[in-house]
Protein backbone atom coordinates (compact mmCIF):
# COMPACT_ATOMS: atom_id res chain seq x y z
CA UNK A 1 0.00 0.00 0.00
CA UNK A 2 1.00 3.39 -0.43
CA UNK A 3 0.53 5.71 1.78
CA UNK A 4 0.31 4.16 5.44
CA UNK A 5 0.70 7.16 7.53
CA UNK A 6 -1.40 9.89 6.01
CA UNK A 7 -2.82 12.25 8.00
CA UNK A 8 -6.85 12.96 7.78
CA UNK A 9 -7.67 16.28 5.48
CA UNK A 10 -11.03 16.19 3.93
CA UNK A 11 -10.08 18.82 1.98
CA UNK A 12 -9.47 16.41 -1.64
CA UNK A 13 -12.55 14.85 -1.11
CA UNK A 14 -14.73 17.77 -0.18
CA UNK A 15 -13.29 19.72 -3.43
CA UNK A 16 -14.10 16.71 -5.77
CA UNK A 17 -17.73 16.26 -4.23
CA UNK A 18 -18.24 19.96 -4.83
CA UNK A 19 -17.44 19.57 -8.46
CA UNK A 20 -19.73 16.78 -8.98
CA UNK A 21 -22.60 18.44 -7.44
CA UNK A 22 -21.69 21.97 -9.93
CA UNK A 23 -21.34 19.53 -12.79
CA UNK A 24 -25.11 17.15 -11.59
CA UNK A 25 -26.59 20.83 -11.51
CA UNK A 26 -25.24 21.79 -14.58
CA UNK A 27 -26.53 18.62 -16.57
CA UNK A 28 -30.22 19.43 -14.88
CA UNK A 29 -29.93 23.07 -16.29
CA UNK A 30 -28.57 22.08 -19.46
CA UNK A 31 -31.12 19.58 -20.09
CA UNK A 32 -33.69 22.45 -20.33
CA UNK A 33 -31.73 23.55 -23.82
CA UNK A 34 -34.06 22.53 -27.13
CA UNK A 35 -30.92 20.60 -28.63
CA UNK A 36 -32.47 18.24 -30.21
CA UNK A 37 -32.87 14.50 -29.25
CA UNK A 38 -29.07 13.84 -30.58
CA UNK A 39 -27.41 16.93 -28.74
CA UNK A 40 -29.57 16.28 -25.54
CA UNK A 41 -28.25 12.85 -25.15
CA UNK A 42 -24.66 14.31 -26.41
CA UNK A 43 -24.51 16.53 -23.25
CA UNK A 44 -25.68 14.54 -20.53
CA UNK A 45 -23.91 11.41 -21.52
CA UNK A 46 -20.67 13.74 -21.74
CA UNK A 47 -21.73 15.43 -18.40
CA UNK A 48 -22.32 11.76 -16.92
CA UNK A 49 -18.87 10.38 -17.99
CA UNK A 50 -16.89 13.06 -16.30
CA UNK A 51 -18.59 12.71 -13.18
CA UNK A 52 -18.16 8.63 -13.64
CA UNK A 53 -14.15 9.11 -14.17
CA UNK A 54 -13.89 11.63 -10.85
CA UNK A 55 -15.37 9.16 -9.03
CA UNK A 56 -13.50 6.79 -9.77
CA UNK A 57 -9.91 8.80 -11.02
CA UNK A 58 -10.77 10.27 -6.79
CA UNK A 59 -12.90 8.54 -4.69
CA UNK A 60 -12.04 4.87 -5.90
CA UNK A 61 -8.66 5.55 -5.71
CA UNK A 62 -7.33 4.92 -9.09
CA UNK A 63 -4.83 8.16 -8.76
CA UNK A 64 -2.83 6.35 -5.98
CA UNK A 65 -3.17 2.62 -7.62
CA UNK A 66 -0.36 1.73 -9.64
CA UNK A 67 -0.40 1.45 -13.59
CA UNK A 68 -1.83 -2.17 -14.08
CA UNK A 69 -5.02 -0.56 -12.53
CA UNK A 70 -5.58 1.91 -14.85
CA UNK A 71 -5.00 -0.02 -17.09
CA UNK A 72 -7.51 -2.49 -16.13
CA UNK A 73 -10.08 -0.65 -15.52
CA UNK A 74 -9.74 1.41 -19.10
CA UNK A 75 -9.91 -2.06 -20.51
CA UNK A 76 -13.38 -2.53 -18.66
CA UNK A 77 -14.62 0.17 -20.36
CA UNK A 78 -13.20 0.24 -23.58
CA UNK A 79 -14.92 -3.44 -23.77
CA UNK A 80 -17.94 -2.17 -22.50
CA UNK A 81 -18.36 0.56 -25.42
CA UNK A 82 -17.19 -1.79 -27.72
CA UNK A 83 -20.17 -4.04 -27.18
CA UNK A 84 -22.26 -0.72 -26.98
CA UNK A 85 -20.56 0.30 -30.62
CA UNK A 86 -21.10 -3.34 -31.86
CA UNK A 87 -24.91 -3.44 -30.63
CA UNK A 88 -25.55 -0.40 -31.75
CA UNK A 89 -23.97 -0.47 -35.33
CA UNK A 90 -25.59 -4.18 -35.68
CA UNK A 91 -29.76 -2.61 -35.20
CA UNK A 92 -28.59 0.60 -37.35
CA UNK A 93 -28.27 -1.51 -40.41
CA UNK A 94 -31.27 -4.04 -39.32
CA UNK A 95 -34.43 -1.70 -39.73
CA UNK A 96 -35.57 -2.09 -36.44
CA UNK A 97 -34.44 1.80 -34.84
CA UNK B 1 12.36 -16.99 19.66
CA UNK B 2 12.30 -14.97 16.68
CA UNK B 3 11.88 -18.32 14.75
CA UNK B 4 8.52 -19.00 15.40
CA UNK B 5 7.63 -15.07 14.70
CA UNK B 6 8.92 -15.46 11.16
CA UNK B 7 6.71 -18.75 10.52
CA UNK B 8 3.72 -17.20 11.80
CA UNK B 9 4.29 -14.14 9.58
CA UNK B 10 4.51 -16.35 6.30
CA UNK B 11 1.17 -18.37 7.41
CA UNK B 12 -0.30 -14.86 7.61
CA UNK B 13 0.56 -13.15 4.40
CA UNK B 14 -1.99 -11.68 2.85
CA UNK B 15 -1.40 -9.68 -0.75
CA UNK B 16 -3.91 -6.78 -0.59
CA UNK B 17 -3.38 -5.57 -3.50
CA UNK B 18 -3.99 -8.93 -4.75
CA UNK B 19 -7.39 -8.70 -3.49
CA UNK B 20 -7.88 -4.99 -4.50
CA UNK B 21 -7.51 -6.11 -8.26
CA UNK B 22 -9.53 -9.13 -7.91
CA UNK B 23 -12.26 -6.89 -6.39
CA UNK B 24 -11.94 -4.65 -9.56
CA UNK B 25 -12.81 -7.86 -11.52
CA UNK B 26 -16.39 -7.94 -10.07
CA UNK B 27 -16.65 -4.81 -10.16
CA UNK B 28 -16.29 -5.47 -14.03
CA UNK B 29 -18.96 -7.85 -14.03
CA UNK B 30 -21.39 -5.30 -12.31
CA UNK B 31 -20.53 -3.21 -15.07
CA UNK B 32 -21.37 -5.55 -17.65
CA UNK B 33 -24.71 -6.54 -15.87
CA UNK B 34 -25.76 -2.85 -15.96
CA UNK B 35 -24.10 -2.82 -19.96
CA UNK B 36 -26.58 -4.85 -20.74
CA UNK B 37 -29.49 -3.01 -19.31
CA UNK B 38 -28.31 0.09 -20.89
CA UNK B 39 -28.03 -1.35 -24.32
CA UNK B 40 -31.19 -2.57 -23.94
CA UNK B 41 -32.38 0.60 -22.85
CA UNK B 42 -30.92 2.23 -25.65
CA UNK B 43 -32.23 0.05 -28.39
CA UNK B 44 -35.82 0.64 -27.03
CA UNK B 45 -35.72 4.23 -26.51
CA UNK B 46 -34.18 4.66 -30.29
CA UNK B 47 -36.92 2.41 -31.80
CA UNK B 48 -39.52 4.33 -29.46
CA UNK B 49 -38.40 7.69 -29.30
CA UNK B 50 -41.59 9.91 -28.21
CA UNK B 51 -42.92 7.19 -26.41
CA UNK B 52 -39.89 7.43 -24.13
CA UNK B 53 -39.69 10.89 -23.74
CA UNK B 54 -43.76 11.34 -22.84
CA UNK B 55 -43.15 8.58 -20.09
CA UNK B 56 -40.03 10.16 -18.85
CA UNK B 57 -41.96 13.38 -18.15
CA UNK B 58 -43.90 12.01 -15.80
CA UNK B 59 -41.01 11.33 -13.95
CA UNK B 60 -39.75 13.73 -11.25
CA UNK B 61 -36.36 15.48 -12.47
CA UNK B 62 -36.47 17.10 -8.73
CA UNK B 63 -36.90 13.66 -6.74
CA UNK B 64 -34.08 12.18 -9.59
CA UNK B 65 -31.54 15.43 -8.44
CA UNK B 66 -32.27 14.66 -5.02
CA UNK B 67 -31.56 11.47 -5.10
CA UNK B 68 -28.49 11.69 -7.09
CA UNK B 69 -27.36 14.67 -4.50
CA UNK B 70 -27.83 12.34 -1.77
CA UNK B 71 -25.78 9.46 -3.39
CA UNK B 72 -22.95 11.33 -4.46
CA UNK B 73 -22.73 13.05 -0.92
CA UNK B 74 -22.76 9.41 0.39
CA UNK B 75 -19.86 8.82 -1.72
CA UNK B 76 -17.95 11.58 -0.04
CA UNK B 77 -18.42 10.55 3.53
CA UNK B 78 -17.69 6.78 2.76
CA UNK B 79 -14.16 8.29 0.85
CA UNK B 80 -13.43 10.31 4.44
CA UNK B 81 -14.62 6.78 6.76
CA UNK B 82 -11.88 5.66 4.45
CA UNK B 83 -9.24 8.30 4.85
CA UNK B 84 -9.79 8.78 8.23
CA UNK B 85 -9.41 4.81 8.90
CA UNK B 86 -6.04 4.58 7.09
CA UNK B 87 -5.27 8.16 9.32
CA UNK B 88 -5.84 5.75 12.28
CA UNK B 89 -9.12 8.08 13.56
CA UNK B 90 -11.20 5.15 13.91
CA UNK B 91 -14.39 6.87 15.82
CA UNK B 92 -14.92 9.68 12.75
CA UNK B 93 -14.24 6.27 10.33
CA UNK B 94 -17.47 4.93 12.30
CA UNK B 95 -19.40 8.17 12.30
CA UNK B 96 -18.54 8.64 8.54
CA UNK B 97 -20.07 5.19 7.16
CA UNK B 98 -23.11 5.61 9.71
CA UNK B 99 -23.80 8.73 7.77
CA UNK B 100 -22.94 7.05 4.57
CA UNK B 101 -25.30 4.50 5.64
CA UNK B 102 -28.11 6.70 6.46
CA UNK B 103 -27.70 8.73 3.12
CA UNK B 104 -28.16 5.14 1.55
CA UNK B 105 -31.23 4.75 3.07
CA UNK B 106 -33.09 7.77 2.51
CA UNK B 107 -32.43 7.48 -1.17
CA UNK B 108 -34.31 3.77 -0.51
CA UNK B 109 -37.19 5.56 1.16
CA UNK B 110 -37.06 8.47 -1.40
CA UNK B 111 -37.23 6.34 -3.98
CA UNK B 112 -39.90 3.81 -2.79
CA UNK B 113 -42.14 7.09 -2.38
CA UNK B 114 -41.36 7.33 -5.88
CA UNK B 115 -42.30 4.09 -6.92
CA UNK B 116 -45.08 3.79 -5.13
CA UNK B 117 -46.33 7.02 -6.75
CA UNK B 118 -46.20 5.12 -9.81
CA UNK B 119 -48.13 2.41 -8.04
CA UNK B 120 -51.07 4.77 -7.17
CA UNK B 121 -51.19 5.53 -11.11
CA UNK B 122 -51.37 2.08 -11.66
CA UNK B 123 -47.55 1.81 -12.91
CA UNK B 124 -46.16 -1.12 -11.78
CA UNK B 125 -44.55 -4.36 -12.92
CA UNK B 126 -46.82 -7.56 -13.74
CA UNK B 127 -46.91 -10.95 -14.38
CA UNK B 128 -48.79 -12.49 -17.68
CA UNK B 129 -50.11 -14.86 -14.97
CA UNK B 130 -51.71 -11.56 -13.18
CA UNK B 131 -52.70 -10.00 -16.91
CA UNK B 132 -54.46 -13.75 -17.76
CA UNK B 133 -56.59 -13.78 -13.87
CA UNK B 134 -57.38 -9.80 -15.17
CA UNK B 135 -55.07 -8.61 -12.17
CA UNK B 136 -52.81 -6.70 -13.82
CA UNK B 137 -52.58 -3.14 -14.14
CA UNK B 138 -54.96 -1.66 -17.27
CA UNK B 139 -52.68 0.56 -18.49
CA UNK B 140 -50.15 -2.77 -19.40
CA UNK B 141 -52.45 -5.15 -20.31
CA UNK B 142 -53.63 -5.70 -23.71
CA UNK B 143 -56.79 -4.01 -24.43
CA UNK B 144 -58.72 -0.63 -25.09
CA UNK B 145 -56.95 1.02 -21.63
CA UNK B 146 -52.95 -0.20 -22.88
CA UNK B 147 -50.49 2.24 -23.06
CA UNK B 148 -48.69 2.73 -26.10
CA UNK B 149 -45.69 -0.48 -26.28
CA UNK B 150 -42.89 2.01 -26.32
CA UNK B 151 -43.91 3.28 -22.88
CA UNK B 152 -44.75 0.13 -21.52
CA UNK B 153 -40.87 -0.72 -22.32
CA UNK B 154 -39.86 2.62 -20.78
CA UNK B 155 -41.92 1.68 -17.06
CA UNK B 156 -40.39 -1.98 -17.78
CA UNK B 157 -36.99 -0.53 -17.76
CA UNK B 158 -37.60 1.85 -15.61
CA UNK B 159 -38.59 -0.50 -12.56
CA UNK B 160 -36.06 -3.38 -13.48
CA UNK B 161 -33.33 -0.55 -13.72
CA UNK B 162 -33.86 1.27 -10.45
CA UNK B 163 -34.90 -1.93 -8.91
CA UNK B 164 -31.44 -4.00 -9.54
CA UNK B 165 -29.51 -0.61 -8.54
CA UNK B 166 -32.12 -0.38 -5.60
CA UNK B 167 -30.82 -3.85 -4.57
CA UNK B 168 -27.39 -3.13 -5.16
CA UNK B 169 -28.23 -0.18 -2.77
CA UNK B 170 -29.79 -2.19 -0.17
CA UNK B 171 -26.40 -4.89 -0.13
CA UNK B 172 -24.13 -2.03 0.46
CA UNK B 173 -25.74 -0.81 3.38
CA UNK B 174 -26.23 -4.25 4.95
CA UNK B 175 -22.67 -4.70 3.89
CA UNK B 176 -21.37 -1.74 5.77
CA UNK B 177 -23.92 -2.58 8.67
CA UNK B 178 -21.09 -5.31 9.07
CA UNK B 179 -18.03 -3.57 8.74
CA UNK B 180 -19.55 -1.36 11.14
CA UNK B 181 -19.60 -4.45 13.46
CA UNK B 182 -16.32 -5.36 12.60
CA UNK B 183 -14.77 -2.44 13.36
CA UNK B 184 -16.43 -2.22 16.81
CA UNK B 185 -15.00 -5.24 17.46
CA UNK B 186 -11.53 -4.45 16.54
CA UNK B 187 -11.15 -6.80 13.32
CA UNK B 188 -11.06 -3.88 11.45
CA UNK B 189 -8.40 -1.60 12.07
CA UNK B 190 -5.83 1.12 10.68
CA UNK B 191 -3.56 -1.69 9.79
CA UNK B 192 -6.31 -3.73 8.27
CA UNK B 193 -8.72 -1.78 6.43
CA UNK B 194 -9.13 -3.87 3.28
CA UNK B 195 -12.64 -4.67 3.63
CA UNK B 196 -13.89 -0.99 4.61
CA UNK B 197 -11.74 -0.27 1.25
CA UNK B 198 -13.47 -2.76 -1.18
CA UNK B 199 -17.07 -2.18 0.59
CA UNK B 200 -15.95 1.67 0.07
CA UNK B 201 -15.06 0.88 -3.87
CA UNK B 202 -18.45 -1.10 -4.36
CA UNK B 203 -20.45 1.59 -2.87
CA UNK B 204 -18.79 4.29 -5.13
CA UNK B 205 -19.77 2.02 -7.91
CA UNK B 206 -22.89 1.59 -7.42
CA UNK B 207 -22.70 5.50 -7.50
CA UNK B 208 -21.58 5.27 -10.81
CA UNK B 209 -24.02 3.63 -12.08
CA UNK B 210 -26.67 6.06 -10.60
CA UNK B 211 -24.80 8.70 -12.05
CA UNK B 212 -25.75 7.27 -15.68
CA UNK B 213 -29.48 5.77 -14.78
CA UNK B 214 -30.13 9.42 -13.65
CA UNK B 215 -29.75 11.50 -16.68
CA UNK B 216 -31.41 8.68 -18.64
CA UNK B 217 -34.25 8.68 -16.94
CA UNK B 218 -34.89 12.02 -15.61
CA UNK B 219 -33.29 14.54 -17.68
CA UNK B 220 -33.43 13.34 -21.78
CA UNK B 221 -36.73 13.54 -21.92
Amino acid sequence: MNTKEQSFSPRGPVLVFSALIVLTLATVLLSGLDVGNTGALLIAMSVASVKAGLVLYFFMHLNHEPLIFKLFVALAFVTLATLFLLTFSDYAFRGIA
Amino acid sequence: MSEPAVKVEAFHHHDEEGTRLGFWLFLFTELLLFGAFFIVYGVYRTAHLNDFKIAAESLNTGIGTTNTIILLASSLTMVLSLNAMKAGRVKLAKSMLLFTMALGTTFLVIKGFEWNAKFAHHLFLQTSAAIAEGKGSPLLTPGPDMLPDGQVLFYGLYFIMTGTHALHIIIGVVWMGIVYFWISKGSINPDNAGVLERCGLYWHLVDVIWIFLFPLYYLVA
